[in-house]
């Protein structure tokens, strides 16, 4: 029986070409954006699961607070791995991986093997237990003796195929600009996503005796990242509890031996390896760290697409019933039960649903590039589908699979399995008795599922239209500096080339395409840290954290930064280093101070500086934060980037020049150059992605949507073409009829829009308020979206319509 | 004078690779005032003819002038309008929305006119009761006998006081009681100055005319006057 069932339904989707394109295409695209996202979470959701026994690691987390303001930084002083191994029980490992500095993508480390200059990203220092806790492969060397020795180099497996192709690398020799590094062991971090931010680790044990001491004592002195793998019948709250009573000891101890006047506190925490990655409230945190919102927010998306595509299987199926009333009606009298009857429209759901499963991976697998280019990702269907142990989404498939199916059968069930087939048979109105009640509920349930998929599509394009409002608005948000035709360059960190960077930005000015050049520390958007200071030459006044910018001469010229009061520091070597500062307007309102220039101000515990200069506050860190209290230090010789402002309309010229330059100092390396704004506006990268996935994700939403309402309206069109016969005898025109025939739909968006229109209101009043600087709702917006969606479901509505209408009323007459 | 003339009027229906003549050579005129039966056997173009000149269906060749206007040349706005000022249509399966009542029915043209509610309410409450189913005016299409559903839909045909009547078969799904009704309805009109034209079988509702077309093969064989008019 089951087989007929088959042959049957096959034959009917053969012969109705129309409605099995629509219903394949429809549930196809929900399928292939459901995957999509799925395949994003999924690989989100793996990160640092894959450490032997990840649940007993975790991550030593910091929020520290000084005269009442607080921070929660993610690095942690160096001294903590060392107190942990020594002084708690139930500890199996303690680690430390050094900072590297996450933020910038144009900062990159040289060294040089062979006489060739090679690019290593991050370059990190840890000590022996790191690969004790995080069980990396390795391909060359091993994890017990990799960090042992000093001066050792463990690279991944990438970076060791870009130095030395297919030879091995143990034993080679690598030299930065402070030393030679010996190859110790190759890794592969591709099998084990991770948070963890380095491209190679270099042992703890090269540094030099000066530079551990002082890390080893130091109690405020974040530098590194924590971890610690403890015992598995250790409780982690009493532990944490524990440590931090004990590091609040020695911390107290510290302060009255280095005679610091803090008043403040730290407060460490322990969070689960496997967490970290969904942690995006801290500073210094790994780039790679995710706001876990955003992924709820896609699976939520992925749940409403599918719910979308679904929704029009149902419909249309719904729809046609009307249509297979007579067969249905026919098959009861033959003796057909109801649930036989189920068990036919379940049928005929799965074979849609599998045609369109098939189709939706063959989408998948071909736009999988594409995706991963957007997300910037590298996922793969077959992995995900047949690496080793993952059947979890190989079953989910399947359960959707039957889902989709029992649910798009069973509603058309309830539907086709309440008429009398004598009513039917004898072609008695769709309208009359219970089959007529019936199918009033089911015209009803259609207008219901209509307004959840355009609650849905007109919130999508409500949400895309104030992501794109508040992107362009940070884009053309006035910054307080001139950030136009200034190039920013790279310093290479090559002793060689530091000594002779007063002499290179020489060079680089001399020519008439460039207007002024300057060294700074770091580049505005991207803040360098904070310090700790101290108004006053003595010690009474308390140690406050502050930003700190280290900048070059003609720093604030070459930006245009004006200057409210004091002054520049001086362009000339002088005797301003390290003993003037320059705050901005917020600092001196931060500090409380009624006379800035010519108070005496400096690094905690310091004296003989002051404040030499005020200038007006600018957006130093990324929009998504208030101006900060800013120090500003000149420190000429530390300069990590060089700005060149070019004459506007020259750029082309003075960035061939800037580039004839470079090719000329052998120590340079490659050129890393990027424009100021450019550079810039890498800070809402983040913001401009979620913006891509969400036009591509309404554009989807909106697809499906009119899909299923052209396939539901020309449907229920099609059965009113008697009607619509008769109303044109009677005088009815085109354009009267088009607008009664679009008018139910155009009201049922409307409304969805109404819906929609609050939800999104509050959704993204949410997200607005975690930019310091945002745009304001207005009812633009929302009135936009509506009538682009009213505009859309017109347009679809009218596809059909204009058909059925324009025909000769004889032969609509004809239709029974 | 002459509300209808036809010359030469050809229809041609073409389904896949078959051709059929529907109607050929069609000359026929139409006098305001007048009673048109048109017979013919089933197939024969009755309703055709009758659907040309009510401007719901195409012809292929000939020309067909509808009071002084030159059909071919109007535009399908104006033909319309045309249509629903001056032709009032009942038809055999009665062909009302069954979604609307049968006020609602009879209140369509009306609004596709344009007349005021008010206006509206007093034509066809004041119809409702000439047909005698003023009591029966909030229901629905369904909820009637088959008389009752064709006087429904002769109301709706002549409230816009339409000068011209295109019936067909308009008791062929009748009672012969009811379908008296019905002619005697239309009888009336006719007296009342309505011009009919009125496809049918049958010889006793052919009776009630002045003047009998008959049709054979698409082709006029023959044009008489009735005697017992």
């Amino acid at each position: 029986m089951t087989g007929n069932y088959f042959k049957v339904e096959f034959r009917l989707l053969v012969r109705q070409k129309g409605y099995t394109l629509l219903n394949v295409a429809g549930l196809m695209l929900g399928i292939a954006v459901f995957v999509f996202i799925y395949l994003f979470v999924e690989s989100e959701v793996r990160y640092d699961r894959y450490w032997a026994c990840h649940e007993q690691i975790y991550r030593i987390t910091n929020e520290y607070s000084l005269d009442g303001k607080s921070e929660k930084i993610a690095l942690t002083p160096f001294r903590l791995a060392q107190d942990l191994r020594t002084e708690f029980t139930g500890v199996e490992e303690s680690t430390n991986l050094f900072f590297t500095d996450p933020a910038d993508e144009n900062d990159v480390s040289t060294v040089i093997y062979n006489g060739e200059v090679f690019e290593i990203p991050d370059i990190s220092l840890a000590d022996g237990s790191f690969f004790n806790i995080f069980d990396y492969p390795f391909l060359e060397g091993n994890a017990d003796s990799a960090l042992e020795k000093p001066n050792s180099i463990v690279i991944n497996l990438a970076t060791a195929r870009k130095i030395f192709g297919n030879q091995s690398a143990m034993g080679k020799n690598l030299r930065t600009n402070l030393r030679e590094y010996t190859v110790t062991g190759v890794i592969d971090k591709s099998t084990k996503p991770s948070h963890l931010n380095f491209d190679a680790i270099v042992s703890v044990s090269s540094l030099n005796d000066r530079e551990s001491t002082a890390l080893a004592h130091d109690y405020f002195w974040m530098t590194c990242y924590t971890y610690v793998k403890l015992n598995d019948t250790v409780d982690p709250a009493d532990f944490e509890y524990r440590f931090n009573e004990f590091e609040r000891r020695g911390e107290a101890a510290f302060i009255q031996e280095e005679k610091l006047n803090v008043v403040g506190s730290m407060q460490y925490f322990f969070e689960n390896v496997s967490m970290v990655h969904f942690n995006s409230g801290l500073m210094y945190d790994s780039p790679t760290n995710v706001d876990v919102d955003n992924l709820y927010v896609f699976a939520i998306i992925a749940l409403f697409i599918l719910l979308t595509a679904s929704i029009n299987y149902i419909n249309l199926a719904t729809a046609r019933s009307l249509k297979r009333s007579r067969e249905i009606g026919m098959r009861k009298v033959l003796g057909a039960g109801t649930r036989q009857l189920a068990v036919q429209y379940i049928v005929e759901s799965l074979i849609i649903t599998i045609i369109a499963f098939v189709l939706a991976l063959s989408l998948v697998e071909w736009l999988m590039p594409q995706f991963n280019l957007l997300v910037g990702k590298k996922l793969s269907l077959i992995d995900s589908l047949v690496s080793g142990g993952n059947y979890f989404f190989g079953i989910a498939l399947l359960v959707l699979i039957l889902l989709l199916s029992v649910i798009g059968g069973s509603f058309p069930a309830f539907v086709l399995n309440s008429f009398k087939p004598a009513h039917v048979l004898r072609g008695t109105s769709y309208t009359a008795g219970r089959f007529g009640k019936q199918q009033v509920t089911a015209g009803i349930m259609r207008h219901f599922l209509v307004i959840i998929q355009y609650v849905v599509s007109i919130g999508m394009i409500m949400a895309t239209l104030i992501i794109y409002a508040q992107i362009s608005f940070l884009k053309h948000h006035e910054l307080g500096f001139d950030e136009e035709n200034v190039f920013v360059i790279n310093v290479p960190r090559d002793t060689l080339f530091r000594k002779q960077i007063r002499k290179t930005m020489e060079i680089l000015k001399h020519h008439p395409a460039v207007l002024e050049v300057s060294g700074t520390q770091n580049v505005p958007g991207y803040t360098e840290g904070k310090m700790l200071f101290q108004v006053g030459d003595t010690n009474v006044n308390p140690v406050q954290t502050i930003n700190y910018f280290g900048v070059g001469y003609r720093f604030f010229k070459l930006l245009n930064i004006p200057l409210v009061e004091g002054r520049y520091f001086h362009d000339e070597p002088g005797d301003d280093t390290a003993t003037s500062f320059i705050l901005n307007e917020a600092a001196v309102a931060f500090l409380n101070l009624d006379t800035a220039v010519g108070t005496p101000f400096n690094f905690a515990g310091a004296k003989g500086g002051k404040i030499v200069g005020v200038v007006r506050n600018f957006n130093s860190s990324s929009l998504h934060r208030d101006v900060d209290p800013v120090v500003f230090m000149l420190v000429p010789r530390m300069a990590r980037y060089f700005m060149v402002k070019a004459v506007p309309d020259r750029l082309d010229e003075a960035e061939s020049h800037i580039r004839q330059v470079w090719s000329g100092i052998p120590s340079a390396g490659s050129l890393h150059i990027i424009s100021l704004e450019s550079k810039i506006s890498g800070l809402y990268s983040g913001d401009k992605k979620m913006l891509n996935l969400f036009f591509y994700f309404s554009l989807f939403v909106v697809f499906i949507s009119s899909l299923g309402l052209y396939g539901l309206s020309s449907f229920l069109i099609q059965q009113r073409t008697r009607e619509i016969g008769i109303r044109r005898v009677l005088g009815g025109s085109e354009k009267q009829l088009i607008t009664m025939l679009s008018m139910g739909y155009l009201k049922l968006v409307f409304l969805s829009g109404l819906i929609a229109t609050p939800i999104v209101y509050l959704l993204m009043k949410k997200w607005l308020d975690g930019f310091a600087y945002h745009i304001s709702i207005h009812a633009g917006f929302f009135i936009g979206s509506i009538l682009l969606a009213l505009l859309l479901a017109f347009l679809t509505v009218l596809l059909r319509s204009v058909k059925v209408v324009k025909e000769h009323p004889a032969s609509a007459l004809k239709v029974q | 004078m002459n509300i209808i003339e036809t010359k030469g009027l050809e229809k041609i229906f073409q389904a896949e690779s078959v051709e059929t003549i529907a109607l050929r050579n069609i000359n026929f005129d139409v006098k305001e005032g007048d009673f048109v039966a048109v017979m013919g056997p089933s197939g024969c173009g009755k309703t055709t003819l009758l659907n040309i000149l009510g401007m719901i269906d195409s012809w292929n060749s000939g020309s067909y002038m509808l009071l002084g206007h030159d059909i071919a040349k109007l535009k399908e706005k104006q033909r319309t309008n045309l249509r629903k000022n001056h032709i009032g249509f009942v038809f055999q399966n009665f062909n009302l929305i069954e979604e609307l009542t049968v006020y609602e029915n009879i209140e369509l043209p009306l609004q596709y006119l344009g007349w005021k509610k008010k206006e509206r309410h007093q034509r066809v409450t004041e119809l409702l009761e000439k047909m005698k189913i003023a009591h029966r005016g909030n229901l629905f299409p369904l909820q009637l006998s088959g008389g009752q559903q064709q006087r429904v839909a002769v109301a709706r045909a002549v409230v816009a006081n339409p000068p011209l009547i295109l019936a067909d078969e308009p008791t062929g799904n009748l009672d012969s009681q009811h379908g008296e009704e019905v002619m005697n309805l239309l009888d009336t009109l006719n007296k009342e100055g309505t011009t009919i034209i009125m496809v049918t079988h049958s010889q006793r509702d052919a009776s009630y005319s002045r003047r009998i077309v008959h049709l054979f093969d698409g082709q006029i064989i023959n044009e008489n006057l009735n005697k017992l008019h």
